[in-house]
Parts: C-alpha cells; sequence; structure tokens
C-alpha cells in the first residue's frame, strides 16, 4: 500500500515544489530540481539499455549531445515550437542511435564499451568542429523556445511543470515496459543470451529496438538541457559525462526501477551541498562510490528491496 | 523419407577438422542417437545444426524446409530446438518465469511493451503445461540456479519444448546425472518421443540402447557408420572406437 502510494507522494511533492519554495526562499532550487529531473531522464534511459538489457555503453552522452545540438540547429534556422524541437531531437537522436548501434550491438562486453565510447568521442569532435554553432565555445539560445497552448515558457514554473510531466510520463512508461513481453525478454537476453536465442527469440533486433528508444530518451533529455540552461556547448557530451551518467546509475542500482532517479539525485544533491563547503567536493563522491560497491553492490535502490529478495 | 537431412556438413576450426563431411537423416518419430568418443565433434555438430556456429560447407533441410542459411532463432521457429549440454537456464529467475519467457518466445511478437504480461493468462496456461510435461509442476516458485542438477536439466527440456519441436537436440541430457535423475530422464525422453523426433546426443549407452531407434556413430568428425541398435551393437569396428571391446586395430 506505502510503496504503491509514495510514487505519487513524490509527483505531488515536486509539482508543488516552486510554489512552496518562494515561501522557504529556496527559488534557486526550482531550477536545481527541474535540471535534476532532465539527468534523471537521461539516466533512467541508461538504465534501460544498462541494467535492464546488460548492454554496457559508455557513449550515452552523446545522444544528449546529438539531442541539445538538434534544439541548436533548429534555433539557429529560425525555428520556435518547443515540442517541435524536442520531439526532432528524438528523432534525430533515435536516428543516430540506430546507426550506432546497428554497428555496435555486433560486439559485446569490454568491445561494446569501447565502440559505443568511441563513437560518442566522434560526436564530440563533429560539435567542437561545427564553427556555425559556437565550436568548443557553445552556443547560446537566447530567445526560449515556444510552448503553445497558452503555456509561458519563458516563465520558471511553466517551464519546470512541463520537465516534471514529461520526465514522470517516461519514467511510468519504462516502468510499464519493464514487466511487459519487451521487458522480460530484454531481461533474459541480458541474464542468458545464447539461451535466448536457442528459445527462438530475435536477440539482435530486441537489443537494437532497446538502444533507439534509449537514444531517443536521451536525446529528449539534451533538448531539455538546452531549454533549460539556454547554452549548449561539446562539453555536454564529453566522454566523462557519460562517465558520470554511468556511475550514476549504479550508485542508483543497475536494473532496479528506482535507480536512475535515486543515483541522479543522490549524486547531483551531494556535489551540490559539498561544493558549498569545499572546492575539492570529488573526493568525498569517490569515497561514496567505493562504500557502495562494497556495501551496496546492487545500488541504493536494491537495499530496499532485500527483504523480498527480488530485484524489480 | 527423412524428417531432417543434414548433407555434407563441414567445419574446421584453423587446422583442426572438427566437423568432416557428415551425413545424417533423422526419421519422422525417431529417436537418433549420435555417439562418439570425447572430441568426435558431437557438440559442434550439434551448434552447426543449431546455428550457433556457421557452416563451411553443407545442407541442412527440415520437413521440406532447407535452413542452411536461416539464422538460429529463425531455425527455431521452423521447429529445430535444441537442449545444452551445460545446463542453459535462467539462473536467477523461478521456474515459472523460465517457463513463461519460453512461452513467450512462441506466441506471438515479443515487441509488445504495454500489455503486463502477467496479464496474458495464454501464457500462463502454456507455462504451467510444459512444467507439468517434465515434471517441475511442483516447484514453479523456486528459483532455478537452486533447483537440483536433475530438476535443472528438465527445465532446460521444458524450455526446449516451448518451441512444440518438429526435431529437438538433446546434447548430453543426463550428463552428470545420478542413477535415479537418470531414470527420469530416460523416462521423460520416452514420453517425448511420441510428439517430436529427437537427435539424442549421450554417453551413457544403456540410456542409448534403450531409447534409440537408430544410432550414428562419429568418430575424428566424421560419421564412421548409421544403423539400428542390433547392427551398431555388433559392428567391429564401433566396439573398436567406442565401446572399447574387442580392440582390433
Amino acid at each position: 500500500m506505502l510503496t504503491r502510494a509514495l510514487p505519487w507522494a513524490l509527483l505531488l511533492t515536486l509539482a508543488l515544489f516552486p510554489l512552496v519554495a518562494p515561501v522557504f526562499d529556496l527559488d534557486y532550487y526550482v531550477g536545481f530540481v527541474r535540471h535534476l529531473l532532465i539527468v534523471m531522464i537521461a539516466a533512467t534511459s541508461l538504465n534501460f539499455i544498462l541494467g535492464y538489457g546488460g548492454m554496457v555503453a559508455l557513449g550515452h552522452a552523446g545522444f544528449i549531445g546529438v539531442g541539445a545540438y538538434t534544439v541548436v540547429a533548429l534555433v539557429d534556422a529560425g525555428f520556435t515550437s518547443a515540442w517541435g524541437a524536442w520531439a526532432a531531437a528524438c528523432v534525430v537522436s533515435a536516428a543516430f542511435a540506430a546507426a550506432i548501434g546497428a554497428v555496435s550491438l555486433r560486439t559485446r562486453g569490454v568491445y561494446f564499451l569501447m565502440i559505443t565510447l568511441a563513437f560518442a568521442q566522434m560526436l564530440y569532435y563533429l560539435a567542437v568542429s561545427l564553427s556555425a554553432y559556437g565550436g568548443d565555445d557553445g552556443y547560446g539560445l537566447h530567445t526560449p523556445l515556444k510552448l503553445g497552448m497558452g503555456l509561458d515558457g519563458a516563465h520558471i514554473h511553466v517551464f519546470y511543470w512541463v520537465v516534471l510531466v514529461i520526465a514522470a510520463l517516461l519514467f511510468a512508461f519504462l516502468n510499464r515496459v519493464a514487466v511487459s513481453r519487451f521487458g522480460y525478454a530484454l531481461r533474459g537476453i541480458r541474464d542468458n543470451e545464447i539461451r535466448m536465442e536457442a528459445l527462438g527469440y530475435p536477440v539482435y533486433q530486441i537489443q537494437f529496438t532497446a538502444f533507439i528508444a534509449a537514444g531517443a530518451m536521451a536525446g529528449l533529455a539534451g533538448a531539455l538541457l538546452a531549454s533549460h540552461n539556454q547554452f549548449v556547448s561539446p562539453s555536454l557530451m564529453h566522454w566523462t559525462e557519460s562517465a558520470k551518467l554511468l556511475v550514476m546509475v549504479v550508485i542508483g542500482g543497475l536494473g532496479q526501477r528506482w535507480g536512475g532517479p535515486l543515483g541522479v539525485a543522490i549524486w547531483l544533491t551531494l556535489a551540490e551541498v559539498l561544493k558549498l563547503y569545499t572546492e575539492y567536493w570529488h573526493w568525498p563522491l569517490g569515497l561514496l562510490l567505493i562504500l557502495i560497491v562494497f556495501f551496496a553492490p546492487k545500488g541504493i535502490a536494491a537495499l530496499g528491496d532485500d527483504h523480498r529478495g527480488k530485484s524489480a | 523419407m527423412s524428417l531432417f537431412v543434414a548433407e555434407n556438413l563441414c567445419k574446421h576450426f584453423g587446422g583442426l577438422i572438427a566437423v568432416d563431411q557428415v551425413n545424417l537423416a533423422v526419421r519422422p518419430g525417431e529417436v537418433h542417437a549420435l555417439i562418439g568418443p570425447n572430441g568426435a565433434g558431437k557438440t559442434t555438430l550439434v551448434n552447426l545444426i543449431s546455428g550457433m556456429l556457421p557452416l563451411d560447407a553443407g545442407h541442412l533441410v527440415l520437413d521440406g524446409v532447407d535452413l542452411t542459411a536461416v539464422s538460429p532463432h529463425q531455425r527455431v521457429r521452423h521447429g529445430l530446438s535444441r537442449c545444452f549440454q551445460i545446463t542453459s537456464v535462467f539462473k536467477n529467475d523461478c521456474v515459472y518465469d523460465n517457463l513463461l519467457l519460453a512461452a513467450q518466445a512462441h506466441a506471438g511478437s515479443s515487441f509488445g511493451c504495454f500489455r503486463r504480461r502477467a496479464t496474458e493468462s495464454a501464457l500462463r496456461d502454456r507455462a504451467l503445461m510444459l512444467a507439468e510435461k517434465v515434471g517441475l509442476s511442483d516447484v514453479l516458485n523456486c528459483i532455478a540456479g537452486a533447483l537440483p542438477h536433475g530438476a535443472q536439466r528438465q527445465l532446460d527440456v521444458a524450455l526446449a519444448l516451448a518451441a512444440q519441436p518438429k526435431l529437438l537436440l538433446l546434447d548430453e541430457p543426463l550428463a552428470g546425472m545420478g542413477p535415479e535423475d537418470s531414470l527420469q530422464m530416460v523416462a521423460l525422453i520416452q514420453r517425448l518421443r511420441t510428439e517430436t523426433a529427437i537427435l539424442l546426443i549421450e554417453h551413457d549407452m544403456d540410456a542409448v540402447f534403450q531409447l534409440a531407434d537408430r544410432i550414428s556413430v562419429l568418430d575424428y568428425g566424421r560419421v564412421l557408420t548409421s544403423g539400428d541398435v542390433a547392427y551398431i551393437r555388433d559392428h567391429p569396428e564401433v566396439q573398436a572406437v567406442y565401446l572399447g571391446v574387442g580392440a582390433a586395430v
């Protein structure tokens, strides 16, 4: 009963946060939580292929970048609809994921990791070389995209709620996928690929589909991030960003329903808090990572599951 | 008329010729045993037939369909299903979930991503039927990896049966089993012969002579001879290379 109510309570809390925040003088944190929600979309999409699909990809930031630069390209060309730009970002990053996945998914293990990393680095250097969009210096999105439907995109709260709705819908959708035929097939491949092939499953097509879906989601996160920051630079898709995302998912819990959101919340909140006290805020995070690997190897989200003895 | 024909199968690994111009024919309803000493190429042959390894040369035809260039998962859909010498199940899932996953593979698309699988009663019925067929109905909720070896092998067979195969490849189903488990498995194979032809690879000669209609003997990657049980039992060359009696050179 409690676990059923929890997501709704969380959603309600998040929805009310922008209204409550000014009372406690926490306005700044509305933007912070918005950023968190966007990164959660990216982390959840990575968890989908990494945790559920067993595909250890180290190039996820590449898709985030493709999504962000799709928005840049459209804005630069005079396009103004936010929904159109975000949808385009999904489509373009899905196309990139299809091309990259078609090659990468023929490899396994560390080769898969290296090849996804290589592709993401190629995208990174492509962005650096795009002088029309600022190259290394990045590109400022000075006119906010229009949301339409009577929504004022420039209003900080409206964009927050839009992000919240998108994140919640995607999260709910992926949780449904996890208990659907596709979700079971994907996890079956993660656990025993050869047996799945021998059962008659089209292993490659299933992984390919999941990879494209995750790429599209990451692209959407990138597009939202572009709107959030009103600025896009190649550093968005540097390989360390992919690695950071991977670490967040591991901390949260690989293949755990709440793995992505928890990992992002813990990592970014700690970083934010630690930055208040020290310039060397990386090392406590490193310490945390070591502790997690030793004491909660399945991630924070799995701690609550222990008594049930089964992962989601 | 044969149900399954393998013609001139060849496979080499570098300089090693593992399977050399092998011809096999399995008749409908037959249990065809494949025997041979260690390293004779039996498991390689199973991997070639199931498509886990690519053929260097040769042809495969099952029930009139040429499977030579068909991908492994499509071969299963054409009725060619296999078990593994080293038990291959989903160790972290319970028996029931294992069977559901097998049932799902042969009941419509696996790309559906919205309907909860738990609401599909057809899958549930199919999984329960598979459990009953191999005698695992009492352990549905046990984690597969925690089952005794014999039960895990039965589960392996159940997974292969979900395809409703025309030809079932059993790769040493009795390997590592105690006498009691072996008896159960032999009884299971006896029951299965009414619904599918079986290509049985096995070292336990008692079981082979008990189950097989015909036997092919593999040695150094080649088929030494093929024939019914009595013929193989009395074949001097077979006795020499395999059964270890009358060691004529």
